[in-house]
């Protein structure tokens, strides 16, 4: 089937079965790899996405049911000249990156808690990536990089736009 | 060690970017025209022999390309180290569920997986044996290769440590403790699942991108297995999802078996692993029950220690001769004793099988021992701390093994800062004051631990690197040694870059890859900063001796007066010549500019029989405090904080060793309160991480964490290591936490709701059902 939705800042159209994943789509059919599979049961956000700004995990997702709808995944987020936003700049002054394969998935959570909450506690980042595992780091570092994006957005009057 | 510029000063990882913008590419990430999409049958069945294999069916499902079974290798497939008892794909029999029979390459996943179902195997079921205690009884249906020693072919091995006779020392003993530990398997719970990419050569060869730890052993196997030489097969390690030890033996099969198909179809063929598929297929950290004796005076004095231990192994030995060794010799934690011994014995049994897993045996002692010795300082009224400081290993000690430990040990220095920070002395009194009526209650618990470096007396120990200047003036390494998400790479860049004095940014360190980098042995038991830091310190500043000479020549002095400053060479003359001018000069003067860097790792030696010698050239110590709550309604445990200081020797990489310390203490945190990979008859009971959960960013606690940076003389610039130590005391601090708190012990783990609550565990039926559905469809 057809399916028409916003991929990216861009709109799409597509032809794919009906009886696919939204990660599956992206993976195969977009061919965008930084949303991974990890579980394909809901429980690790590996392949996080944001479904209309908010949190989702694309292998919970039909392919058919984003359309007509906004979708963004890592390869979306980064700053205006294509490098990395300051969330992402966190990542990696922080420590918050080894073995990299739940990264995009926290990128992305990160981005859903900045989008609605300015100035998170560590308890609220904490809560907020409760769906995303991470077996390296202990998530520790995660959480300061979230913490300090945050901070830098809220001192600035006009925060880094995240996409474009 | 002073005006250090790079080393211990704060980096940023090499790798970092690629990974936050998702572009990094992991085996499942990667495809080429033509890929064909693997699969692989695998026994639903704990222990049976193969009547009939027959594959042709298989062959017939529209868009399958290739099968292959045992008879496509050679010998059957036969592989493994130290002991060669596995295939690639299953000859005759199968161990265990999830064990590998026939792999089928197709079109797409989908006709893959038919292809798979297709396939006619028959299986006779043979009689199983699940409880360890009962893996060499006479009867014991066999599952090892068959001995000619005499000894039960389900027998592993045995693995002592002799010091004195603790049997007529404890009965001298003012108090002793004899109590039982056990532990179960804990699965590594990697993000990315296992996978392979094969890609066939014009020349008959096979190049495999696998995600693994230690490319040359797969290289090696699949030389033998295919029949190929060393010269037509290469491994390539791409960046690896996360490994704790688990991307080993399993991963080497999904190698021969990618590999044999890709050599069949003439295609490129790639297999990944579902989720069900990875935990019901792979090994575990092996289970263990433990009897440990203590023996003290009253004025607190450790005297003599007994520990006796049996290591199931599963159906496969795998890595646990070498588990179980360490295991041996961590055994009676880091104090000081008069007598002790120590006595493991490894079996066979029908229940998965057991490898290498972060710690190596020791995480699964320090479990016990650490107990026990709390149990001790219970019995002598002792703080438990206080009593660790009184006990444990300093310099100029011998351990119970009969090494001097003549320099590095900061164990002390931990102990006390950890005591300092979570403020014990003033939490033991408040705690020990709670109402005996309050549901919630409080509790903190410390865990001291050593760690020998490096493989020890397992086997050689040496690694090599090579660096190089290009045309562009860009710096290339290589290791043999591989960065599954540890940070190794990084280190490695700081230290040439301190070595040459070279901003890190200009330096790249290649992939692992059996054709561009020397094999350097596995890429195990910690062992990556002091080994292959080591090498690459040797080679950069086996590169700067000619840097330097081009130096002199240019500044038209001798090479003792040339110094630099930041990326400059200075002569007496004062007036700077940049890094760039000096590499060109170098090339102009004739002068090689790339070099070689071996280091081997100082003589030890161990006697097997005697159980004594020099087990490891240098040891980790560290010590976590854990502080608890206890919900005694629920059996609830809710870990506050973490306090945890270890002696990792110079810091080299300051955000990677905290990641390090901070991701080892998650691992061990879910080893003490809730991981139990639990076998049933051997069925694995959770197979995807809605029923094996592992610690979320709300089960952990704000870690204080600290190193002391007790030198190592021999490591590069003072370095030893912290990958797996940093969770090896965890779940005893939690475990003694809980005692402080509630007042009873948990001496199984892990410490579920039911342990804590009943003090029992629930009696549970477990079902085949979950892996033999998941091994069909998904």
């Amino acid at each position: 089937m057809l399916i028409n939705f916003i991929l990216n800042h861009n709109p799409v159209s597509v032809d794919a079965p009906a009886d696919i994943t939204l990660l599956a789509l992206l993976r195969d059919h977009f061919k965008l790899t930084g949303t991974k599979e990890a579980c394909e049961v809901g429980e690790c956000g590996a392949c996080s996405v944001l479904l209309d700004g908010e949190l989702a995990n694309s292998c919970l997702v039909a392919a058919p049911s984003v359309m007509g709808r906004d979708v963004v995944t890592i390869e979306g987020i980064h700053a205006e000249d294509g490098g990395p936003n300051d969330l992402q700049r966190n990542f990696i002054e922080k420590g918050a990156v080894q073995c990299g394969f739940c990264i995009p998935g926290m990128v992305i959570a990160g981005e859903a808690l900045l989008a609605i909450k300015s100035e998170p506690s560590r308890l609220e980042i904490r809560e907020a990536l409760a769906g995303n595992l991470c077996r390296c780091t202990g998530y520790m570092q995660i959480v300061d990089a979230i913490e300090t994006t945050a901070k830098g957005r809220a001192e600035k009057p006009h925060p880094e736009k995240r996409e474009n | 060690m002073t005006n250090l510029k790079f080393v211990g000063h704060p980096a940023q990882r090499v790798d970092a970017l690629d990974k936050v913008m998702g572009k990094t590419k992991y085996v499942g990430d990667m495809s080429l025209p033509g890929m064909l999409y693997a699969r692989t049958l695998r026994s639903e069945l704990p222990h049976a022999r193969i009547v009939k294999l027959d594959t042709s069916p298989a062959l017939k499902v529209p868009g399958v390309v290739a099968v292959v079974t045992s008879a496509d290798f050679v010998n059957h497939s036969n592989f493994g180290f130290p002991i060669s008892d596995m295939y690639m794909l299953a000859y005759e029999k199968v161990r265990y569920v999830g064990e590998g029979i026939a792999s089928v390459a197709a079109e797409t996943p989908e006709a893959a997986l038919e292809g798979v179902n297709a396939i006619i195997c028959e299986m006779e079921p043979l009689p199983a044996v699940f409880d360890m205690a009962h893996a060499l009884d006479p009867d014991a249906p066999q599952i090892g290769p068959d001995r000619s020693d005499g000894k039960h072919p389900n027998y592993i091995g045995h693995y002592p440590v002799y010091k004195g006779n603790p049997q007529e020392k404890l009965p001298q003993c003012d108090v002793v403790v004899d109590q039982n530990y056990e532990t179960v398997m804990q699965e590594h719970a990697y993000l990315e699942t296992e996978g392979g990419l094969a890609i066939p050569t014009p020349e008959g060869g096979v190049v495999v991108y696998l995600s693994c730890q230690s490319p040359f052993i797969p290289r090696n196997d699949l030389c033998k297995v295919l029949g190929l030489p060393a010269d037509r097969v290469r491994v390539i390690v791409p960046p690896v999802g996360g490994s704790f030890g688990g991307k080993d033996d399993l991963n080497y099969q999904t190698a021969g078996q990618v590999a044999a198909l890709a050599l069949k179809a003439k295609r490129p063929v790639r297999m990944t692993f579902s989720r069900e598929e990875s935990i019901i297929a792979s090994y575990k950290r092996g289970s263990m029950r433990m009897n440990i004796k203590l023996g003290a005076d009253q004025d607190g004095t450790l005297r003599a220690c007994e520990f006796r231990s049996l290591y199931d192994s599963g159906a496969y030995s795998s890595q646990s001769p070498f588990t179980s060794w360490r295991a041996s010799i961590h055994a009676m934690g880091a104090y000081r004793y008069e007598d002790c011994t120590v006595d493991i014995d490894t079996v066979y049994t029908n229940t998965g099988y057991a490898g290498a897993y972060r710690g190596f045996g020791n995480t699964e002692v320090c479990s016990g021992i650490e107990q026990a010795i709390d149990e001790m300082a219970d019995a002598l009224k002792m703080d438990p701390l206080e009593f660790r400081l009184k006990n444990c290993l300093k310099v100029g000690d011998v351990t119970p093994h009969g090494q001097l430990l003549s320099e590095s040990v900061g164990l002390s220095d931990c102990l006390l800062a950890v005591r300092k920070m979570s403020d014990w002395d003033r939490k033991r009194k408040e705690f020990a004051n709670q109402s005996p009526s309050s549901e919630k209650r409080r509790g903190v618990g410390v865990s001291a631990l050593f760690h020998g470096t490096s493989l020890g007396a397992e086997g050689l120990d040496e690694a090599t690197a090579t660096i190089e200047i290009h045309a562009d003036n860009q710096v290339t390494l290589t290791s043999g040694l591989t960065d599954y998400g540890t940070g190794a790479r990084t280190v490695y860049t700081l230290i040439a870059a301190e070595i040459l004095g070279i901003q890190p940014e200009r330096i790249k360190v290649h992939n692992p890859d059996t054709n561009t980098a020397k094999d350097s042995g596995p890429t195990v038991a910690s062992r990556t900063t002091i080994l292959a830091g080591n090498s690459v310190r040797v080679a950069a500043q086996n590169l700067l001796q000619n840097l330097d000479w081009a130096a002199a020549d240019l500044l038209k002095c001798d090479v003792y007066q040339v110094h630099r400053v930041s990326e400059d060479y200075i002569g007496p003359s004062k007036e700077p010549v940049s890094w760039d001018i000096v590499v060109k000069h170098a090339r102009e003067m004739g002068l090689v500019l790339s070099a070689f860097g071996r280091w081997s790792a100082p003589q030890i030696h161990w006697d097997e029989e005697k159980g004594t010698g020099t087990p490891y050239f240098a040891y980790h110590f560290g010590a976590q405090v854990a502080e608890v709550e206890v919900d005694l309604k629920t059996g609830h445990t809710d870990v506050i904080n973490i306090w945890a200081v270890h002696d990792i020797g110079k810091v080299i990489f300051p955000q990677g060793a905290y990641g390090q310390l901070y991701g080892g203490i998650s691992h061990g945190l879910g080893y003490g309160l809730y991981e139990d990979l639990d076998y049933q008859n051997g069925y694995a009971q959770s197979i995807n991480f809605d029923t094996y959960l592992i610690p979320t960013a709300m089960d952990m606690p704000e870690i204080q964490g600290g190193f002391v940076e007790a030198s190592f003389s021999a490591g590069p610039f003072g370095a030893k290591n912290i990958a797996e130590p940093a969770m090896v005391p965890t779940a005893p601090a939690i475990l003694n936490a809980i005692a402080n708190a509630t007042g009873r012990r948990i001496r199984k783990l892990p410490a579920n709701l039911e342990r804590v609550m009943l003090g029992k565990e629930l009696t549970k039926k477990g079902s085949p059902f979950s892996c033999k559905v998941a091994l069909k469809i998904t």
